[in-house]
């Protein structure tokens, strides 16, 4: 059972790491109503290489007074906070753990672009021959854009109003990145970052942190008004490292099928019995081929579901109406975290951009370029 | 004790303006990066195979981001060989004339970034150029 949630709003801050992880996980303990001494578990994303604090969790065990069975820290990229989750989930559901703590914290502020971040980005590619060649993750996803236009024939700019739709839904939520929404002109005519990626099609790097705790302890679950359950997990790797499969078309994203096929089961739901989505989709393309990969549409269809209104918030099956890593603004290891945090809030109807009676939502995570996915069903429980 | 990197002969070939990808002499799959298992079969019978380097232009970006001892603008794609694999690969063309499906040949260049290469510092890169066919 998901005992509490808390997240900082995106945005900058001139604070230490360590000094967003206590506060988001003071705030989560208090939506739990448990004191530090109930965790047993600690679970984390590696926080970025340029961080200054390295041993991050047994620094903050210390600071938070944890005797704890089981500690985490975990490194790949956008899935490292799903993993960092689903490891919890596995340790509470084992009975190794009673009440696991899984936080995140990035700053991105005090880096520049061109510097550290880059390096980082260009180290993950294959050291010798493609790192040299300089790419960034829109560089190839710019690719894989152009590909997904070329193969379904899909007009370019139609890819814009996926933007325009997740930047609407999270224009009412305070703690986003952004307080007003985009036009598709503003979006068409943003800079370009690698053709044919626009600027606003880019997730906006912030700094940011979240937190979760999950728990199968009696007394702990007992307090919890507006319960949600981990449903189910799922997760894949396709054999793939950022563009480099040796076959099949980059526009298919086998990772997202596999884990969200493995964690409907484990849940229970079909495709029909989820009401709404919380994906990691870092660029508008990336939406579209998730609704794809997801079975909602046909391959190719995943644009003309946004254009018909399919994914919007009153749409026949909900995408990002948090906004989603677009919308928000996108600090990598929080993002799902935050998605997290926005399935339980319309699991409690506190979502800013409330789907009306949601009761299941799928929630995913991705690393590189969608090689690997975590995919999570969470449930309202019993009140 | 192995002592030279398993991707040397790629290096040093490509230096001699061959291209070298990898075969697996089990199931015929051709394959890069070079390394000594076959990624389709598991096997560990492959070896070393010249490719001619022409291929087909299977996606392209020009990139306008781009990290310290990098040029403003970087242009690159993927490209199929007529060998088999796909290569990620800088193109030294121009992008607005450049489109999928186009004729191209990857070869031996100067690397000219000031990227650290480590052990390959003063090894040639390769690049990709538009082939009239």
């Amino acid at each position: 059972m998901v005992a509490g949630t808390a997240q900082l709003p995106n945005g900058t801050y001139s604070v230490p790491e360590r000094d967003l992880a206590m506060t988001v996980v003071r705030d989560v303990l208090d939506d739990a109503d448990i004191a530090p001494s109930a965790v047993d578990g600690l679970y984390m994303p590696s926080p970025r290489p340029w961080t200054e604090q390295k041993f991050f969790s047994t620094a903050m065990i210390r600071l938070l007074g944890i005797e704890a069975d089981r500690t985490l820290e975990v490194s790949t990229g956008g899935t490292s906070g799903g993993k960092a989750f689903q490891a919890a989930v596995r340790d509470v559901q084992s009975g190794a753990v009673d009440t696991a703590l899984v936080f995140a914290v990035e700053r991105n502020s005090t880096v520049e672009t061109t510097g550290p971040y880059f390096e980082y980005i260009l180290q993950t590619f294959e050291s010798e021959f493609e790192s040299p060649i300089g790419m960034s993750i829109p560089g190839i996803y710019a690719q894989s854009m152009q590909r997904y236009c070329h193969e379904y024939d899909v007009d370019r700019d139609d890819l814009a109003e996926i933007v325009v739709k997740n930047r609407d839904n999270a224009t009412d939520d305070p703690e986003t990145l952004f307080d007003s929404a985009v036009t598709r002109t503003a979006v068409l005519e943003s800079r370009p970052v690698a053709e044919p990626i626009r600027l606003f099609e880019c997730p906006a790097p912030c700094d940011g942190a979240a937190a979760i705790v999950v728990t199968a302890d009696p007394d702990v679950a007992a307090a919890v008004d507006d319960p949600a359950t981990v449903a189910g997990i799922g997760s894949h790797h396709a054999a793939s490292h950022h563009l480099a499969s040796r076959h099949g078309s980059m526009t298919e994203l086998s990772a997202v099928r596999r884990a969200a096929s493995e964690a409907s089961a484990a849940a229970g739901r079909s495709r029909d019995e989820i009401d709404v989505y919380e994906p990691y989709a870092p660029f508008p393309h990336v939406e579209a081929i998730v609704t794809e990969e997801l079975g909602l549409v046909d391959r190719g269809e995943g644009v003309a579901a946004c254009l018909d209104g399919r994914t919007a918030p009153d749409g026949e099956f909900p995408i990002s109406p948090s906004g989603g890593c677009l919308g928000r603004g996108h600090p990598p290891m929080v993002t799902p975290l935050h998605n997290y945090v926005h399935a339980v809030r319309q699991l409690r109807g506190t979502a800013s951009s409330q789907v009306p009676d949601a009761t299941t939502v799928m929630t995913t995570s991705e690393h590189g370029h969608v090689n690997g996915v975590t995919a999570t069903v969470f449930e309202r429980g019993d009140r | 004790m192995e002592r030279t990197p398993y991707t040397e002969p790629f290096w040093a070939a490509l230096a001699d303006d061959r291209l070298l990808i990898h075969a697996c002499e089990d199931c015929a799959e051709r394959f890069f990066p070079p390394a000594p298992l076959c990624p389709a079969c598991g096997s560990d019978a492959v070896d070393w195979e010249e490719s001619s380097g022409r291929g087909t232009l299977y996606s392209v970006t020009r990139q306008h981001a781009t990290a310290d001892g990098f040029p403003d603008r970087i242009v690159a794609g993927v490209v199929e060989l007529d060998d088999g694999p796909r290569i990620l690969t800088p193109i030294d063309a121009s992008y607005e004339a450049l489109s999928i499906g186009d004729r191209v040949v990857v070869e031996a260049c100067d690397y000219p970034h000031e990227y650290d290469r480590g052990r390959l510092e003063s090894a040639p890169f390769f690049a990709a150029t538009t082939l009239e066919e």
